[in-house]
């Protein structure tokens, strides 16, 4: 199927060369994966802590758009980042990686660097609203939460 | 000395005429080889160029338009696709419904 073929495509890559600050943590099978990411410059608020991100993907990726979250791990130390658009149970509310944001085109590569980004670029130490409620009661999956996209400042 | 061709195979390689070392952004196999589904590179797995210069696989493209999320637009500039005419007249689409889907203003 298309997933399989694409993602050993991106494995190959990966393992050779990836950008400053993204690590590939686990890849055993072409499910689920896992990445650390760093932001690579002196923001305070994320200055010397690795975040771990972990990527599900359906058998019809690309065209859809893989699950990714941050999830926390105790030892090594993988927080979830602070951050507005980030929620304290790692769900994303990020564009790319929702229904209308999402193209075929970016790939776990991508989608990591625009987290990066996404953290650098942020001067907010916050969570976003509402975060108690929403970790509290969401039993839904990122992709099915309907997510508005109002903040084009970070 | 005589020499008598008894017999001889022309071989010819093609290519589709494209920037070398170019990949579809959907799947990410070259041009020249197919997209994730199929066998046979060429006429049977067909390219795709959009109004905006940007082509795919023709499967891999219809598989991401077929998407409701996808607005028609094209997935490199999000501008609506478009197949370019020169491109879509070579290009026979056969038994897929999203062919004429493609003609059709957002």
């Amino acid at each position: 199927m298309f997933a399989t073929k694409r993602l050993q495509k991106e494995l190959i890559k990966l393992n050779e060369k990836l950008p400053p600050g993204i690590t590939l943590v686990k890849a055993d099978d072409l499910k689920e994966w896992l990445m650390d990411i760093q932001v690579m410059d002196d923001n305070p608020i994320y200055k010397d802590e690795t975040y771990r991100l972990k990527f599900t993907f359906s058998g019809n990726y690309p065209i859809e758009a893989p699950e990714v979250v941050f999830t926390p791990v105790q030892t090594p130390s993988r927080p979830i980042p602070l951050h507005p658009h980030i929620y304290s149970n790692g769900i994303i509310c990020l564009d790319m990686l929702a229904r209308e944001g999402w193209s075929p085109v970016h790939n776990v590569e991508s989608v990591c660097v625009s987290l990066q980004s996404m953290l650098t670029s942020n001067t907010k130490r916050e969570r976003p609203e509402g975060d108690d409620k929403f970790v509290k009661y969401n039993t839904r999956r990122p992709k099915d939460i309907n997510f508005v996209f109002h903040d084009n400042g970070v | 000395m005589k020499v008598t061709i008894k017999e001889w195979n022309a071989v010819a390689a093609w290519r589709w005429d494209m920037p070398d070392d170019d990949v579809c952004g959907i799947c990410r196999n070259p041009y020249d080889s197919t997209c994730s589904k199929c066998k046979y590179p060429g006429d049977e797995c067909p390219l795709l160029l959009g109004e905006c210069n940007h082509s795919f696989h023709m499967h891999c493209i219809f598989s991401w338009l077929k998407q409701e999320s996808a607005q028609e637009k094209c997935p490199m500039c999000r501008q609506p696709f478009k197949s370019k005419d020169a491109v879509a007249d070579d290009t026979e689409v056969q038994g897929d419904e999203s062919g004429t889907a493609l003609d059709t203003p957002a």
